[in-house]
């Protein structure tokens, strides 16, 4: 999705996801976390006009920072007119300003725009405490360390701490935001969970992709008896599979029962993937219905005939296309198997397919990334995550808990582990213990 | 896909519940609409989550053309069809008689010359008279499905429409983008009342801008009473585009919530990605390249013009001003992108389903009428840009009740 960055670069933008209280998994054990319940609080009371403080690793073209950001301060197409927010950005962190940095075009077209040479100051803007009544953290592109594991260090964990610290030390918190995943390091994402419920603050986070349009249409019907989940993405390891992995938790999370969490991560790559695929070496044939559901609400399939268009691969003919797949399986608690195909070169969009018990039929739609097609210059599906961000500020409340986050990056960080190691699946007591409740309404954009 | 067959062994009758289709076109290359529409027949195409195989062969083929990058041949030496010199014995594969039980008739893409409005001459109406003449000697008619508009004439779009009557055969066309995908998923109540309606689309006349017509027209056909025709057209271009809002021909606000519904805005959002109100002010009359107005008065007294905003954004949006909402509706036409164009999938679905079915899913008086509309704004424009009383296009249809756009 990121035209622009360098590959294996993840990309732009997006993420989302919410949060309300937050809960200290594994040390504290199970917390049933409840969308409704999250809210605090005094210091979270609206006001008029909210003052906002962006924290952001860069603001260039297609960035993150850029493409959300820019939507608190341009306004942005909603429900069918120009929508600007009732929010002021009012000051600004940007960690790094590569060629291409527009801080200062921002800066001087947005007169109450300040930029500060650390967060402390941003959040407190230049006095001895937090003078701003909302956070945004945008830790996505920028020139930071991978790692050997292929894990990209963006200092995700090191501004929400500062951001804390300021909370701390001004015996007041204002609602955060905190684009893509928590943390590459799972212990800094469980932490940042842990601090936002000590210090009492609406906190939210993910991707854009659970709340940008759906074609068609779908949402998993409430208390739905899932039997199986299937999410074909495509896109680099810790990069845009946390994109899928939150496509696949926004619809099975909403499943009977709510989210019950996820006791054992399985990471399948190359021929073990299309074995897992074909019925005839022992694959699901139901897994395979759904992957192939997937593949035909994609509008980015790679024809296998050359000068044709539009066909649909054999599964020989997808291998050939797809050089390098993966397949995240997720074992959860009651039982459900939820499966995350990484299919770089064969799609190139996310979708996802789920069978319900007692409905023969399969329902699948794609999460669609406007903005990101050639001839298309606005990646709009930040629109719905900055409504969202907007209405947490507004409201003093998460639109939707930030345990699936939570979740999403503990699967994420052990399938990151299980990759380098080449092993195939751990157990994941931590993620046993995330349990929540996601809002009965649907939270991606309709209208 | 289907099976492989040699092509000698091409039957004259059909494998128990087959269709035969016969395809005839201006050119078959990749991208072209023959290969993209064609294809869906030959390898299927993705519907509801499923990819579908109709139980269509395409039998046979004409091609009006074949440049370097041709595929006709490839096309019906792998799955087992003929390529004919005539449409005629490409109707009757070879033999006597009409020996298909649907034809397509693509006449889109290839070296064409223009008219002096800029109309592509495409022979679409040549094509189809051919199949008509064999209908007519043969006494059987089939299915045709026409793509894009009936004819750069309205007077033979006319002829086209009046032959499907004559000979009784089921008879659908037009542009993909009134069956594709909508963001968001709605439509014009049925029956609701229109105050106006502003739609902003792109790229060259004469082909885009029919598809933008098209699309609008698909929605407003909706409206109470029915469609009653257009009684009056004009077309200006350039700064006449701007007055033509500050005299009241068109609206601002719909123009504004149509651009909300875009994607692609051009201008600043290209150089550093920053979204933009460009129905305030004036940057948009900075931005615009040749911009047009197509202002339209239907017979009922309806209003509604089309906007062709190139330099302004890359993709068809509408806003319709409805009676006791506050707020427009608006939309974006979804066209997915190359070579998958999910939208082709979409109308070929419509085609199979007449196949099936031997009936339409919408009039094609709908696709007769935005032809008329389209000349006669063409013809406004060469003119002095002065409105053209249109009595000629009092055309009445009624609009499915169902809404046809893709939304499962």
């Amino acid at each position: 999705m990121d035209a622009n960055g360098p590959e294996p670069d993840p990309p732009l933008a997006w993420t989302r996801r919410a949060a309300m209280g937050a809960m200290a998994v594994g040390a504290v054990g199970v917390a049933r976390a409840r969308a409704e319940a999250a809210q605090p609080a005094a210091e979270a009371v609206p006001k008029p006009r909210p003052r906002i403080a962006a924290v952001a690793t860069c603001y260039y073209k297609t960035s993150h920072g850029q493409g959300i950001i820019d939507r608190f301060m341009d306004g942005y197409g909603w429900g069918g007119k120009h929508h600007r927010p009732a929010i002021d950005v009012v000051s600004l962190y940007v960690d790094q300003r590569p060629k291409g940095d527009l801080t200062d075009e921002r800066v001087a077209r947005h007169p109450g725009l300040e930029v500060y040479p650390t967060i402390a100051e941003a959040l407190t803007r230049g006095g001895p405490t937090l003078d701003v009544d909302g956070v945004v953290l945008i830790g996505e592109h920028g020139d930071y360390l991978r790692d050997d594991r292929g894990r990209m260090h963006y200092p995700r964990y090191e501004f929400f701490k500062q951001v804390a610290d300021v909370f701390r030390k001004s015996g007041r918190s204002v609602p955060v935001f905190n684009d893509k995943h928590l943390s590459w390091n799972w212990e800094w994402a469980k932490e940042m969970v842990a601090t936002s419920r000590e210090l009492n603050f609406p906190f939210l986070a993910g991707s854009s992709l659970p709340v940008t349009w759906r074609i068609p249409e779908y949402e998993t019907p409430t208390d739905a008896p899932i039997e199986e989940a299937v999410c074909v993405g495509y896109g680099g390891v810790d990069s845009y599979d946390f994109h899928g992995l939150e496509s696949l938790q926004c619809f099975v999370e909403r499943r009977r029962g709510g989210e019950t969490g996820v006791r054992a991560v399985e990471v399948l790559r190359g021929a073990d993937v299309w074995k897992a695929l074909d019925p005839a070496q022992g694959g699901s044939a139901r897994t395979k219905a759904l992957f192939d559901a997937c593949l035909c609400r994609s509008f980015r399939l790679t024809s296998p005939m050359e000068g044709y268009g539009n066909a649909f691969p054999t599964l020989e003919q997808a291998s050939k296309i797809a050089a390098d797949p993966l397949l995240y399986r997720l074992h959860y608690n009651d039982g459900l198997v939820g499966s995350l195909f990484m299919m770089s070169g064969l799609v190139a969009d996310f979708t996802v397919a789920l069978k319900l018990a007692a409905d023969p039929a399969i329902h699948s739609t794609q999460l669609y990334l406007c903005g990101i097609s050639p001839n298309q210059t606005l990646p709009n599906f930040f629109s719905p995550l900055a409504n969202h961000i907007e209405a947490m500020f507004l409201t003093g409340k998460a639109p939707y808990p930030v345990e699936r986050t939570l979740l999403t990056s503990g699967v994420l960080c052990t399938a990151v582990d299980l990759l380098a190691e080449k092993r195939r699946l751990a157990e994941t007591p931590d993620l046993a213990a995330i349990t929540y409740q996601a809002p009965v309404e649907s939270q991606y954009m309709r209208s | 896909m289907r099976s492989r067959k040699p092509i000698d062994d091409a039957p004259q009758s059909p494998p128990a519940g087959r269709k035969r289709l016969a395809i005839v076109t201006t050119v078959w290359k990749y991208l072209s609409h023959a290969q993209h529409m064609g294809d869906r027949f030959l390898v299927g195409y993705p519907m509801d989550g499923a990819w579908k195989k109709p139980a269509i062969d395409v039998v046979s083929l004409y091609v009006d053309q074949k440049p370097e990058d041709d595929q006709s041949a490839e096309r019906a030496a792998t799955f087992g069809f003929k390529v004919y010199p005539t449409i005629a014995e490409a109707l009757r594969q070879g033999g006597e008689k009409l020996a298909v039980d649907a034809v397509l008739i693509i006449g889109e893409h290839g070296e064409y010359p223009r008219n002096e409005k800029g109309q592509v001459l495409y022979p679409r109406y040549e094509f189809f008279k051919q199949a008509a003449d064999v209908f007519e000697a043969d006494g059987r008619a089939v299915p045709v499905f026409n793509d894009k508009h009936l004819s750069y004439s309205f007077t033979k779009a006319k002829a086209m429409v009046d032959a499907s009557k004559r000979l009784n055969f089921p008879f659908l066309a037009g542009s993909s983008l009134p069956v594709t995908w909508r963001l968001p998923s709605v439509d014009l109540p049925l029956g609701a009342v229109v105050e106006d309606a502003v739609m902003v689309g792109v790229g060259g006349s004469d082909p885009m801008d029919y598809h933008a017509l098209e699309a609008m027209q698909s929605v407003l056909e909706r409206r109470r009473g029915g469609e009653t025709g257009v009684r009056r057209v004009q077309m200006v271009v350039g700064d006449a585009v701007w007055k033509a809002a500050d005299d009241g021909r068109w609206s601002r606000e719909l123009l504004g919530a149509a651009l909300s519904r875009s994607d692609s805005l051009q201008g600043l959002s290209v150089q550093d990605g920053r979204p933009q109100a460009l129905a305030e002010g004036d940057e948009i009359a900075r931005i615009a390249q040749d911009p047009a107005a197509y202002l339209i008065e239907y017979v009922d007294g309806t209003r509604a013009t089309l906007l062709m905003l190139n330099g302004v954004l890359a993709d068809y949006n509408l806003a319709v001003k409805v009676q006791g909402r506050p707020d427009p509706l608006s939309m974006q036409f979804l066209l997915p992108p190359t070579p998958n164009v999910a939208y082709s999938a979409q109308l070929m679905d419509k085609v199979v389903r007449m196949i099936e079915t031997g009936r339409a899913a919408y009039p094609v008086e709908r696709t007769m009428l935005v032809c008329g509309m389209l000349e006669s704004c063409l013809d406004s424009r060469m003119n002095g840009q002065t409105p053209l009383e249109t009595p000629h296009l009092a055309v009445r249809y009624e609009s499915p009740r169902e809404s046809l756009f893709a939304r499962t």
